[in-house]
Formats: structure tokens, sequence, C-alpha cells
């Protein structure tokens, strides 16, 4: 899955055309593209925030360059001059540095770059069309090229797109003059390019809004329509509203305390004696997990749309604390429903709540988990949905809920992402986060999807075993079926009846897995492996003496199936493990279980 | 079905209650159909358990895990009502969440219903957008798939419905989930005058009717009603004649 980019946009209907691609480029060295960086400031803010800003330089200094990053804000600079290695490594964002391939000595200079990516440019556009090759690729065979480092550009057009990419297969393709009508950008051209480059994948989503594969959808009760579809269109319109990505990123800066380091775990590394382990660091959010992200950007939107009070359900209750907590700073009313089994386990963060403000709903129907509290959200939701918004904490729910909370955790993996580049210079070779409905997971896997190179991991719960009757294990043993507004993977007996399911861990407590999840397992895309709750407390003491990190229950199940990985591993290998809490909320069930600890 | 449009022709209104399959034993299913029929209702939603109720209030929920509990299945009802050699005189209508319908299939679901004497099927989970899903395999088989319409039901989408509605429109008067309330909003008024205006088959008014003063509030404007949580709950409590004044006030030929 090769990614997107169109080069030298100097006008605001460009950008906006281009925002299905994966990157937009701003020339700033002498051209006839040239923008000024106060110019590409203003074109930035029609741009998705996922996609990458680059910033195009012939031997410009490094205080220009620097200036430039900071201003547009430019997510990755390129350099098409003799920039010597010193300038590419003291740029303090991922480089790409440009090379016209001629000849083997090229590819030499190519292959000793110090940048994060190598873009071989055609030398001329000589070689379009006649055999069909874009360039003369051939230079390149046996060079020991790392294709996920490179970009290829020049001649490429909506035409040779395709082909282009199924022959060299690279990180990414860039085009410029390709879509351009009398040196002009043409709208049409480049949407015809980023439909055609990312082939299938674009047409289903054109075709199929709210479906990943065949799951997804939005199964739920008429009453809920109108309000389903009003959210699905005042999200589509927020997220490429720049000022409503300036306000979430402003609250992910200086409420949340983002960025969060990816740390390098060297005990753990050594301890294993695999390959190196870094650790998102999810527990140091505010609020002590990942769920904020989603709750902070749900609650801007439902503000952007009238909504001033706010239903949720909470497992753990860490959503309930993160929703709690962005009701009291916007001062929004706030009920949240949980489990009576949940508010059992977890009475701290139930206490966390009522501090905060909100209402706690004590549910007692079913398995009186995590299931149960949605039910109840939704029917709280049917009945109050003129003037409330459904804050739902997880990747499940009818469109557009699993899209947006996946945007909004996606600042998991975009950062871990950088972060890694900046660190190693290369991507991880596995990451791995846990799974319940899958939050943590679907925002640290999105940004690596295309990086075929990378292995996805989910872990999921295995309670007291996946072949016993008690676990939370949906895609090892569970099959297709629609609970809670979407077609996703269920526990489920023959008769469609959705079953409880069991983990030590609250916030894994639940018998279904989100659309995309299920669509990724499906293509083979992400691999989900099951822990049980032994595992994940054998993985807490470990993580805690090792690292002096005391790992939430829930991501010490993907701290357990990191260390099975590792064992396989190469010492050379890079290994990334979401730790997508802190474990302060499950203190008192480590106390119980773990007695004796000496 | 088309007795439903022929009784709005002659101008009386149409009294379909809701019952929970296996409630009390899917042997209590018989008697309950053969009372209600005997007491003069217009049609019959057989209700299906589902462990995930999220349309339903306390009482539907409870009688499903109820039924749950005797081990009612989809299946088991579907072969009770094909079992039966008495007379059945009312339209029959399966009431189902849509997972227990993918469990057992679509087309199978649409056959089964077919050979049981199923007339219609409501899927309270199944919205107009996603009613490909189903209606293929439905209409295959004359099983007429039901469609809701609610006050939240903005007017264009609400004509997209009507324009394709089979058997009738359940039209809710509430927002909100099942089960009996005291009072109905006066818009509802409004809102069923707009539905029936607009619709080519009979409007039916569902969801926290329970009452004689709430038929008398909406008679003018609808061509029936729908009785759910009240008839279960009767049910369950063995009080069941206490329903019958609140039936005759709809369907006794001398109500118009």
């Amino acid at each position: 899955m090769t990614k997107v980019k169109i080069c030298g946009l100097m006008e605001e209907a460009h950008v906006k055309a281009a925002e299905g691609a994966d990157a937009i480029g701003f020339v700033f060295a002498p051209s006839k593209r040239r923008v000024s960086v106060e110019r590409a400031n203003e074109l930035a803010k029609y741009a998705p925030v996922d996609i990458e800003k680059i910033g195009v330089f012939v031997n410009a200094s490094l205080e220009e360059i620097e200036k430039a990053v900071e201003m547009v804000p430019l997510t990755m600079v390129q350099l098409h001059g003799d920039e010597p290695d010193s300038l590419v490594e003291a740029i303090r964002v991922p480089v790409v540095q440009a090379f016209s391939i001629r000849s083997k000595q090229d590819v030499e200079r190519l292959k000793n770059s110090v940048a994060d990516y190598v873009l071989v440019d055609a030398p001329g556009t000589d070689h379009r069309g006649g055999s069909g090759n874009v360039f003369d690729w051939s230079l390149l065979e046996g060079g020991g090229i790392d294709a996920s480092k490179l970009i290829v550009a020049g001649g490429l057009n909506p035409e040779n797109v395709r082909s282009a990419i199924k022959q060299t297969r690279p990180f990414m393709v860039d085009v410029s003059s390709g879509v351009e009508t009398h040196g002009r950008k043409d709208s049409s051209k480049i949407q015809k390019f980023i439909q055609q480059a990312k082939g299938d994948l674009m047409e289903q989503a054109i075709e199929k809004v709210g479906f990943f594969g065949k799951y997804g959808g939005q199964f739920v009760p008429e009453t809920l329509m109108k309000a389903v579809k009003e959210l699905e269109d005042a999200y589509t319109e927020a997220k490429q509203d720049p000022e409503f990505l300036e306000e979430y990123h402003h609250y992910l800066k200086e409420y949340v305390g983002r960025e969060q380091p990816l740390t390098f775990a060297k005990r753990l590394t050594d301890a294993w004696g695999g390959p190196k382990v870094y650790l998102k660091r999810e527990d140091l959010n505010h609020t002590g997990a990942h769920k904020i992200n989603n709750a902070l950007g749900q609650a801007l939107l439902a503000m952007r749309m009238g909504k001033r009070k706010i239903v949720a359900e909470t497992g753990a209750g860490q959503h309930g604390v993160a929703t709690a907590t962005v009701c009291a700073l916007f001062d929004l009313e706030c009920v949240i429903f949980m489990g009576e089994e949940d508010i059992k386990r977890q009475q701290l963060n139930v206490f966390r709540m009522k501090l905060l403000g909100a209402r706690v709903e004590s549910v007692t129907k079913g398995s009186s988990t995590l299931k149960d509290a949605v039910n109840e959200a939704l029917r709280y939701w049917v009945t109050n949905v003129e003037d409330t918004h459904y804050l739902i904490g997880s990747a499940l729910g009818p469109h557009p809920f699993p899209t947006m909370v996946r945007d909004f955790q996606s600042v998991i993996g975009k950062e871990t992402r950088r972060q890694i580049l900046e660190h190693e210079g290369r991507l991880p070779d596995v990451v791995l986060a846990c799974i319940g409905g899958g939050s943590n997971a679907i925002g640290m896997f999105y940004p690596f999807l295309q990086d075929e190179s990378v292995k996805l991991i989910g872990v999921e719960a295995a309670g007291e075993g996946a072949d016993t009757e008690r676990h939370a294990a949906t895609m090892t043993k569970g099959t297709e079926g629609v609970l809670h507004g979407a077609f996703m993977k269920l526990l489920q007996d023959d008769a469609g009846q959705v079953q409880e399911a069991h983990s030590i861990s609250a916030g894994l407590d639940y018998p279904g897995v989100g659309p995309e999840h299920a669509h990724l397992a499906d293509i083979g895309r992400v691999e989900y492996k099951a822990i049980t709750d032994e595992e994940a407390l054998k993985a807490v003491i470990t993580f805690s003496q090792l690292e002096g990190i005391i790992p939430a229950l829930e991501s010490a199940h993907a701290i357990a199936e990191a260390e099975k990985w590792a064992k396989q591993m190469a010492p050379d290998e890079l290994l990334v493990i979401c730790v997508s809490g802190r474990g302060d909320k499950d203190m008192a069930t480590y106390a119980e279980r773990l007695e004796g600890l000496t | 079905m088309k007795r439903l449009a022929d009784l709005k022709k002659a101008g009386r209104k149409a009294f379909v209650t809701y019952i929970m399959a296996g409630d009390g034993g899917l042997e209590r299913l018989s008697e309950q159909v053969k009372f209600l029929q005997n007491a003069g209702v217009t049609a019959i939603e057989i209700g299906i358990p589902f462990s995930d109720p999220v349309a339903d209030g306390a009482i539907i929920e409870a009688a499903g895990n109820r039924a749950l509990k005797e081990g009612v299945t989809l299946q088991k009802v579907l072969d009770e009502l094909a079992s039966w050699t008495f007379e059945v005189k009312v339209p029959l209508i399966v009431m189902t969440y849509l997972n227990p319908v993918v469990k057992f299939g679509i087309e199978r679901f649409a056959k089964e219903c077919k050979r049981a004497g199923i007339s219609g099927t409501i899927i309270p989970d199944l919205p107009y957008e996603h009613r490909e899903l189903v209606q293929g395999a439905t209409q295959q088989e004359g099983i007429a798939l039901i469609q809701l319409v609610t006050l939240t039901t903005t007017e264009e989408r609400m004509e997209a419905i009507l324009q394709e509605a089979e058997g009738f429109v359940y039209a809710v008067t509430v927002t909100g989930i099942t089960g009996a309330r005291d009072h109905l909003a006066e818009e509802v008024r409004e809102f069923m005058k707009r539905v029936r205006s607009k619709s080519p088959v009979p409007v039916y008014a569902g969801f926290g009717i329970s009452k004689v003063q709430h038929v008398d509030m909406l008679r003018g404007d609808v061509d029936g009603f729908i009785v759910g949580s009240a008839i279960v709950q009767a049910f369950h409590d063995d009080k069941i004649d206490e329903l019958l004044p609140l039936i005759d006030a709809v369907a006794a030929p001398s109500s118009v």
C-alpha cells in the first residue's frame, strides 16, 4: 500500500483536491512552483491534519529550513541539492534526500544517505512511455535499496502510476507535473492520480462509506439515524476545518500533555535477549490512559454540534474518567453507565468520575460489564438524542464512530512512527497493542497500515484460557455478527445470542471487536493473539520491576505477548509496545492477586 | 397483509399486539395467539428474544431474558409456528433484532418464515439504508419488511421510507425505547398526521401505547395501534383479561 505525495502545490483548491493523499509538498527552492513560507502556512490550513507536509529545499541553510519547519509547520523536509550529512542529521523532522540516478555511482551515494527516506528522481522524463517503464529501474536492481525508505518521482501521471507501483513497490510515489494542465495543477488529475495509486482501497471507500470491507455500517434503531447522520456530517466537516484540528491539538498538548515519549526499554531488552524494545507511553497521558485522546476530540465535536450533554459507557473506568474529565473542563453535563461488576472492580475510578462531577449509573443487567453498559448508554441516547452526544469509548458502534475514534487515537501511531524514525532511522519490525473493542490498537496501527514491513499484532484477553468458557478472545473464537450498531466480530452462540466475555481486565472484557479490526484480520494485515489472565499478571510484575512502570492490566496483555515475539527475534530488530495505560486503577486487583510478592 | 388495507378502507382501526415468544415457555405461545385472535386483535407480532435489545425498555428486555433462559431460539419459534394445526386467523409478524437473523442465514430466515405462515417481519436495528441486506430475500418469499418512522425521522428520509413501505408503517410515538408511558407528547398527533398523509399503507402507532386515553388521543390520526409492553406484562402477570377493554376500544366493530 504505497503512499502518495502531491508536490508543488500553490493554490487552496489543489490542496483540498489532494485531501486523499498521504503527503503534500511545498517548493521553497527557485522554481515556477515556488511558494513563500507564509503562503505555505496559509495553504497548510486547508490540508487534513494527518497529511504529511513536506518542504522542498535546494542547498538552503539550516536556519532557513528550521524557520519553515516551525512556521508552516512542516512534518518532513525534502532536500534536492548537495546538502552535507551534517545538515541532514541536524534537521529535527524526518528528511527525504533526492537523487537523480544515472549511474551505479549514484546508487552508491543513495545507499549511503543518512536521510530517513530517499527520493529517486528519473533523470529527466525521457523514459516515459515506450517500454512502459517510468524510469530505468534496472540501475537500482541488486543495489540493496530498502523499499520501505524509497520514494519514486519523475514522469508519473494518473495513467502510469499503477504500473509504476506494481513494478517498484516503493514507500511513496511523488507527482507534480503529472497532475498539471498547461503548467498549472489540475484538481481532477490530482484526484484521479490518488485514486489510481490507491487502487481498490479508495474505490471501496468511496462506494461504501462507513464500511471496512464487509464490516461496519449503521445498524441502529430509526430514532438514532438522524443523530448518526448529523454526527457523520459534522465530523466530515470538522476534520477538514483547520480551526477544529488546531483546537484539538492545542488541548492534546496543553492539557493531555502530548506528545508522549517512545521510551527505549533497556532492561526489558536485555532480559528478553532479542530485539530493541520501545514503549509508547500512553500511560503518561492526563487521566492515565489513551482514552482521553478520543474523549477530547469527541467532546469538542459535540460542542461544535451544539450539544452540551454527554452520555458514555465505561468498562475499566478509564474512558469514564476521561469523559468526566473533559466534561468538567468544558462544563458539559455527563452521565456514565458502568456495569455493577466493573464498579466493584474499579472503585477508585468510580470515585474519580464522581469527584469530577459526573453521574455514574450502575448497570445490573446481563453480565453487568461493558457490553451491558453500552446497551444502557444506547438506550439513554435513544431517549435523549436531541440534546445529547454519545461519546463512545472504543472503535465500535455505528459509522462514523469507528472511523472517528480511530482518527482521534491515530495520534498514538503517528507520533510513534515519527519517533522510531528519529531514534532508529527506520521503521519497527513488530508493533503490539492490546485490544478490547480496539481503540488504542487501531490508533497505533492505522499510521503503519501501509508499511508492509511492519508486523502489527493485536492482543486480546484469553481470560482463563481461550478454550475455556471464560475468555474475551473474540478474534480467536468469535464469528461475524451485528452488535451495538456495527457488523463486526462477536462472541455469540449458534442462535446469535451474544455471550458474556471474561477477563481479569475490565477494559478488555467485551464480547466484540470493532469493524476495522475485523477487516484487518480478514485481509491478514494484522495478526491477533490472546493472552490469559495469568500471563498478563506475570507481565505486570516483570514490567514493573524491570522498567519501573506499573502497567494497566490491559496493556500487560500486549507486554506478555511481546515477550513471546521477542524470544523469536534478532538483536538488530525493533519491537514497539503500546503501553495504553498505567496500573493505578488496577492496584486493588494487583494487591489481591499478587499477594505474597516479595 | 392485504386485510390490513381492507380494514383501513372499511374505516376500522387495527389493533396489533406484540408478544415475546417463549416467555413462560414456548408451549404458551399457541394459547396466547388463540386468546388474542379470539379477543379481536388485527395482527400479532411474535417477538424473538435477543441478548442485547437496545430498542427495548425493561419489560420486554426482562421477558426476553426469561425466554432465553427457557432456551428459546429463532429456529424453535419458527418450528413451533409451523407445527400449528389450528386456524391462525390473523397475520403473524416476526419482530427480531438483526443478529439472530444474520446468524440464522437471511435467505433461510425468509424461507422458514414463509413455511411458518409468517406475513411480515420487523427488524428494529435494520435501518432503511441497509434494507437490501434482507429485502431481496423477504420479497422473494412474499414477506413484508415493515419499516419504522420516528419523531426524529427527517422529512426527506420519511418520504423515501414511505415510498417503499410494505404491509404497514410502524410510527413510533416516543423518542425513546419501548415501554408504557403515562402521557404522549402533543407533537405526536402532528407527526401521525404527516405520516398518514404521505403513506401508501396503513399507519400504526406504537411504543408506549398502554391506555384507552392514548387511543382516544390519536384515534383520528392513525389507522391502528401497536401494544407491546403492556400485553407482555399482562401475560406474565396472568392479568391479560384486564387488557380486553383496551383491545375493544380500538378493534370492536362499534369503535370507529
